[in-house]
C-alpha cells in the first residue's frame, strides 16, 4: 500500500491547528549508524478533530507518537502542540507542558498495580497540579465506573482497565487525546464501549490522535495518516474517507 | 472542573512511596535485610570499637606489671615510703606491688629465691597465675612448681638465709611457666623479719594503653631520679600493636562487610527499577519530571536504609552485649554516639546502591516503554 500513494510533503496549516509538523525529521544514532525513524513530516491536526494514524511496525508510528506526545523532540524540522514549538522547550519545560496538553490512552493500560482506580486516575492529576478525589469520581463516572473506583487494576477487566486509563486521560482535560492502539488489547464488546467513549469524547470537542491497526476503528476516524519507512502519507484536512490511489 | 486548590490533597507522595513498598515487599524486604545486616554490624563493631580500648587494656591488667622500679645498685633498698609515694605518682587505678628477693639455702641444701611480697597486691596484679589459693596466712610459703622440687616438707617449708633458719606453712605450688616457677614466695613482713631486708623492686601495672605507660614513666622519673623506672616494652608494645591491629580488623570488617552489602542492595534495587520501568516510563509520561522519578526512587533507598539503621542499630547492640559478655565477661552498653557513623554508612550504601538504578531511571524512553518494546 506505501509504494502506492504518494508522499505528502507539506499540507496546509490552518490557525487553528492544535498539531502542527512542518519538515520533522527523527533521527537516531546505533551501532548500524544513524537511523531515520521519521523523514520530513508535515502534516497539521486541527482542534477537535479525529485522526487515526496507521502503518506498518517499523514505519514510524512510535517516533510519532513520541513527538506528539512530547515525550521526544524532533531532530530538525518544526513541531508545534497547541501553537507552541516543543523543539525550543527544555526537559523540564516540556514535562509541564506534556502534563497540561496531553492526555494519554496505552493499549496496555498501564495502570499502576498497588493503586486503585481512583488513585490511578488521581495520579495524572498528582504530576499535573494537586489531586481532587471528587473530580477523579467524576471522571470515573464519565467512564462508567464509578462503582468500581476503589478496586485495584488486578481486579478490573482489561475493558474496564482500558476506560480507568481514559479517565486518566481526561482528568487533566487537555486539548489532545493520544491514543495507541486503544483497543489492540480488548474483547470485540470492550472494543464496542471504548469506541463509543472515544466518539462521544470526540463530540464533546477532544481533539484525537488514534494509531491503530484497526480498520474499524480507523474507519470512526474522520482522517488517516499513513506512515511508512518514516514518511508521512496524509488526507488532507476536512477529508473523511480515506481513499488510497493505487 | 473544580478549582484543586481549594481541595485537600488525597494521593500523597508518601502515601505512593508506602503502597509501593508494600505492594513489592519481598523486593522490599530483600533490601531492607541486606541495609539491616550491614547497620546491625556497623552498630556492633563500632560499639565493641568505642569500647574496645577499655576492654583490651582491662585483660591486659592481667597480664602483670607493664612497668618496673629498681633500686639502682645492689644492696640498696628503697627508700621506707617509696611504695605509697610511687601508688600516687603512678595514679590510684595502678596496681602496685613491692617484691624483696634474697637466695637461701632449703632443707634439702638447694640454692633457692626466696621473695618476699604482699599476697594481696599481687593477686591483683598478677591474676594469671595458677594457684590453688591465693595465701593469707603471716608464714605461708608459695612454692614455685620448680622449686617445690627442692623442699623435702612441702607442708613445712624450712629456709635458711644468713645462717638464720625459718619454718613456713606450705600454701601450695605456683605455675607460671616463667621464673616465678624456682622461686618461693612469702609474705613481705615475714621475709623482712626473716632476713632484714626490704623491697627492692615495685611493680607496677599501668592501665590505658601505651601512651598512659608513657606518660607514668614522664612522671616517676621525674619523682623519684634516684630510682630504675623501665617499661616492660614487650608488653607495653604487644598491647599497642594488638590495639592497633584489633582496630584495623574491626574497621576492615565494617568496610567488607558495607561493601557486600552494597552489592546485595544495588542487585536489589537495579532489580526493583527494571521491574518498574513502565510504572516510570508511565509516570513521565503523566508530566511526572526526571527530579520527582529519581526522588521517588531516592526517598525509597533512603526509607529503607533509614529502617535498616533502626532495626540494625537494635539488632547490632544486642550483639554487641552478648560478644562483650562472652568475651570481655562484661556488658556493653548501647551507643548512641556510633548512630551518626551508622546512618552514615547506610545511606553511603543505599546512594552507592542507586547510582546503577537512577542511570537506568535517567534513559528512560517512555514511549518505546509503554509501547512494550
Amino acid at each position: 500500500m506505501p509504494e502506492s500513494i504518494s508522499p505528502v510533503e507539506s499540507q496546509t496549516r490552518p490557525a487553528c491547528a492544535v498539531i502542527s509538523l512542518n519538515g520533522v525529521t527523527r533521527e537516531y544514532s546505533g551501532h548500524a549508524g544513524v537511523v531515520r525513524a521519521l523523514d520530513h513530516a508535515a502534516f497539521s491536526i486541527v482542534a477537535g478533530e479525529w485522526v487515526a494514524i496507521t502503518g506498518p511496525s517499523g514505519s514510524g508510528k512510535s517516533t510519532l507518537v513520541n513527538l506528539i506526545g512530547c515525550l521526544d523532540r524532533p531532530t530538525s524540522g518544526e513541531l508545534r502542540i497547541d501553537g507552541v514549538d516543543v523543539a525550543t522547550m527544555s526537559a523540564t519545560e516540556l514535562d509541564r507542558f506534556r502534563a497540561d496538553k496531553i492526555g494519554f490512552i496505552f493499549q496496555q493500560f498501564h495502570l499502576i498495580p498497588y493503586l486503585s482506580a481512583l488513585e490511578n486516575v488521581m495520579l495524572a492529576q498528582y504530576f499535573h497540579s494537586m489531586t481532587d478525589e471528587s473530580e477523579a469520581r467524576a471522571a470515573l463516572t464519565r467512564v462508567g465506573l464509578a462503582a468500581r473506583a476503589e478496586h485495584l487494576p488486578s481486579e478490573l477487566s482489561g475493558g474496564e482497565q482500558q476506560r480507568v486509563c481514559i479517565a486518566r486521560a481526561l482528568i487533566n482535560n487537555p486539548p489532545i487525546l493520544l491514543a495507541d492502539e486503544p483497543t489492540g488489547n480488548l474483547d470485540a464488546a470492550n472494543q464496542t464501549i471504548v469506541a463509543e467513549l472515544l466518539q462521544d469524547l470526540h463530540r464533546n470537542g477532544h481533539t484525537i490522535v488514534m494509531v491503530t491497526h484497526d480498520p474499524e476503528m480507523a474507519a470512526l476516524a474522520q482522517r488517516k495518516i499513513a506512515l511508512s519507512h518514516g514518511k508521512v502519507f496524509c488526507h488532507p484536512i476536512g477529508s473523511q474517507v480515506v481513499t488510497l490511489r493505487r | 472542573m473544580t478549582d484543586r486548590t481549594t481541595h485537600k490533597p488525597q494521593l500523597s507522595f508518601i502515601g505512593m512511596l508506602r503502597r509501593s513498598l508494600v505492594h513489592r515487599r519481598a523486593r522490599s524486604l530483600s533490601a531492607l535485610v541486606a541495609l539491616t545486616v550491614s547497620a546491625a554490624v556497623a552498630t556492633a563493631l563500632l560499639t565493641l570499637y568505642a569500647d574496645l580500648n577499655a576492654k583490651l587494656h582491662k585483660e591486659f591488667r592481667n597480664f602483670g606489671a607493664n612497668v618496673v622500679v629498681t633500686v639502682p645498685t645492689s644492696g640498696s633498698v628503697l627508700p621506707p615510703n617509696a611504695l605509697a609515694d610511687i601508688q600516687k605518682t603512678a595514679g590510684s587505678d595502678a596496681l602496685i606491688a613491692p617484691f624483696g628477693y634474697a637466695v637461701a639455702t632449703t632443707d634439702r641444701g638447694t640454692s633457692v629465691v626466696v621473695a618476699g611480697t604482699d599476697f594481696g597486691a599481687v593477686e591483683r596484679l598478677d591474676s594469671w597465675w595458677q594457684l590453688p589459693h591465693w595465701p593469707t596466712a603471716p608464714d605461708a610459703a608459695l612454692l614455685g612448681d620448680r622449686a617445690a622440687n627442692f623442699i623435702a616438707d612441702e607442708h613445712a617449708v624450712k629456709l635458711t638465709y644468713a645462717g638464720r633458719a625459718i619454718t613456713l606453712a606450705g600454701a601450695g605450688r605456683l605455675k607460671t611457666g616463667g621464673d616465678e616457677d624456682s622461686r618461693i614466695y612469702i609474705p613481705m613482713p615475714a621475709f623482712t623479719k626473716w632476713t632484714g631486708i626490704g623491697p627492692t623492686v615495685i611493680e607496677i601495672q599501668i592501665p590505658g594503653g601505651a601512651a598512659a605507660v608513657e606518660a607514668a614513666l614522664t612522671r616517676l622519673r621525674a619523682q623519684f631520679p634516684a630510682l630504675q623506672i623501665q617499661p616492660v616494652r614487650q608488653l607495653v608494645e604487644g598491647e599497642s600493636r594488638i590495639v592497633d591491629r584489633t582496630h584495623s580488623l574491626m574497621y576492615g570488617s565494617v568496610l567488607l562487610i558495607a561493601l557486600t552489602v552494597a552489592v546485595s542492595v544495588l542487585a536489589t534495587l537495579s532489580a526493583s527499577v527494571l521491574e518498574r520501568r513502565r510504572d516510570f516510563a508511565l509516570m513521565k509520561a503523566l508530566g511526572g519530571s526526571q527530579t520527582q522519578l529519581m526522588a521517588m526512587f531516592l526517598l525509597e533507598a533512603l526509607v529503607l536504609a533509614l529502617a535498616g539503621v533502626v532495626l540494625g542499630y537494635i539488632a547490632g547492640s544486642a550483639a554487641a552485649w552478648g560478644i562483650s559478655q562472652a568475651n570481655f565477661h562484661t556488658a556493653t552498653l548501647p551507643r548512641l554516639s556510633v548512630l551518626p557513623l551508622v546512618l552514615l554508612l547506610n545511606v553511603a550504601i543505599a546512594a552507592l546502591a542507586a547510582f546503577f538504578p537512577v542511570r537506568v531511571l535517567r534513559g528512560l524512553q517512555p514511549a518505546a516503554l509503554l509501547k512494550g518494546e
